[in-house]
């Protein structure tokens, strides 16, 4: 871990389960209470340290990672919340422009 | 299980020889995999072209796929991974259906039972079990209850409102299970491979993957989520892992592996074949050239599981996250993420066909599946 270091709460609390010998807890859960129980960091920066191994366009990982809250931060949880955010777009990468920003429900 | 289908397919065309001829059909392979908005897509791949497209009834995407033993039911993952879905490929009806969830969730004081199916699924050999492997979570009141992850077995002649016939202990954060070819023994690819009693789930076997105890590695990582192993019957997954000894490198020299477990032996074996070059995401065998294994994702990788080596890789036009490969070794077709199919030959690597999907629309994560049918 010395060449990463958290930025944010939850992020330093897996390091600090780490330090208290409870990686297993911290380190992976599955989709149990919605995407924003993933601990994911995404795809910003491939094992190279550059983006030349990611998904191109971003598009043709989009529904892939988001069907199963692989993106929990950056686009809604189709699973429990918002479950129709991208029916109207079959196709990330000619539909884009239909998905929308959700809001919390009333 | 191939010899099996040979000698079956021998006798098959001895009779159709004889006064039976009327009554034969020679079965045909296609390819089986979903697209948005929740549809199969039946595809012969000869023709590079589409056979036939199947609605599933329902919201969300299909995700894992299973077949009849016969080829003429589909069974799916679907409705945001709330449900399992059997479609009969010959009239295009719903067969069977399972919702996951259990209890009134419009009543907060209910405890209602949201249960989510993350990638696993399996069928018995004989046809007569579905194998799906559940996340469950009770809603209280005032908390989310985690409750322990399982197997739900379901009759395949459950119809239309099934319930499961048992339910199994599952290790957390599996991801794939599978059956032995002789439907005795539940495989689960989780940190560990653990071998399964599909009777009550006892763990006859744990095969170590991330706690591994091999000296100068780093513990090995595998991600896989799609069951692509039917031409082979050999589940082959890519890992990733590290040489730690001192002089490898700061950081430590990383390396890719391949995983096989033969679901007619049980045997297992990890070996590596590079210093980690390319990130795949899944594999299939070749059922003709045994040591030939293919991988995919944003490039073709051609590697040979006997010598350790890789043969040959080609950069892909868009990322692919799963592949399946003809009976006769000839092809390999790379599919999910986007809207389109790639053919490619395995002798050269070179993409000689494209099958495009319906309407455009993505594949996402569902499976391929190759099948026969009559």
């Amino acid at each position: 871990m010395k060449h990463l270091k958290p930025i944010n709460k939850k992020a330093e609390h897996i390091e600090r389960s780490a330090e208290e010998g409870k990686v297993e807890e911290a380190q992976v859960m599955q989709v149990v209470a919605g995407c924003t129980s993933v601990f994911d960091p995404g795809w910003e920066v491939d094992p190279f340290g550059g983006v030349a191994a990611l998904c191109q366009p971003v598009e043709a990982d989009l529904y892939g990672c988001a069907d199963t809250c692989w993106w929990p931060a950056q686009v809604p949880d189709t699973i429990n919340s918002y479950p129709d955010w991208n029916t109207a777009a079959p196709s990330a990468e000619r539909d884009w422009r239909k998905l929308q920003t959700v809001f919390p429900k009333k | 299980m191939k010899s099996k289908a040979l000698v079956t397919g021998a006798a098959l065309l001895a009779l159709c020889a004889t006064a039976f001829a009327p009554l034969c059909v020679q079965a045909k392979e296609y390819i089986l995999t979903g697209v948005k908005p929740n549809r199969l897509v039946l595809i012969d791949p000869a023709k590079r072209a589409i056979t036939r497209i199947y609605t599933i009834p329902g919201g969300g995407s299909p995700a894992g796929i299973v077949t009849s033993p016969d080829g003429k039911t589909a069974y799916v993952t679907t409705n945001h991974t709330g449900s399992l879905v059997g479609i009969d490929l010959d009239s295009g009806k719903e067969v069977f259906h399972a919702d996951f969830s259990d209890g009134d969730f419009s009543d907060v004081s209910s405890g209602a039972l949201r249960v989510r199916s993350f990638y696993g699924l399996e069928i018995s050999p004989d046809g007569k079990e579905l194998f799906v492997s559940e996340s469950p979570v009770r809603l209280l009141r005032d908390e989310y209850k985690v409750e322990d992850t399982r197997i739900a077995v379901y009759r395949t002649d459950g119809g239309l409102a099934a319930e499961p016939v048992r339910l199994l202990p599952l290790p957390r954060r599996t991801t794939n299970i599978m059956m032995s070819t002789d439907g005795t023994k539940l495989y689960a690819n989780s940190w560990d491979l653990y071998t399964l009693d599909p009777k009550d789930g006892k763990v006859l076997k744990v095969d170590k993957i991330l706690n591994w105890d091999r000296k100068n590695f780093a513990p090995a990582g595998v991600f896989n989520v799609w069951n692509q192993f039917e031409q082979a019957h050999m589940f082959v997954t890519p890992y990733y892992t590290a040489r730690t000894d001192p002089g490898s490198g700061n950081p430590p020299t990383p390396r890719t592996g391949l995983l096989t477990l033969d679901l007619k032996t049980g045997d297992i074996h990890m070996n590596e074949f590079e210093d980690f070059s390319a990130i795949m995401f899944s594999s299939v065998l070749s059922p003709v050239h045994r040591n030939e294994v293919y991988s995919t994702f944003k490039t073709l990788t051609k590697s040979d599981i006997e010598k350790n080596i890789l043969i040959k890789r080609v950069t892909l036009p868009r990322p692919y996250y799963c592949i399946n490969i003809s009976a006769d070794g000839r092809e390999v077709y790379v599919a999910g993420a986007g809207n389109d199919i790639g053919v490619y030959s395995t002798g050269t690597l070179k993409r000689i066909g494209e099958i495009k999907m319906p309407g455009g629309a993505d594949m996402a994560g569902a499976w391929i599946r190759m099948v026969e049918r009559p």
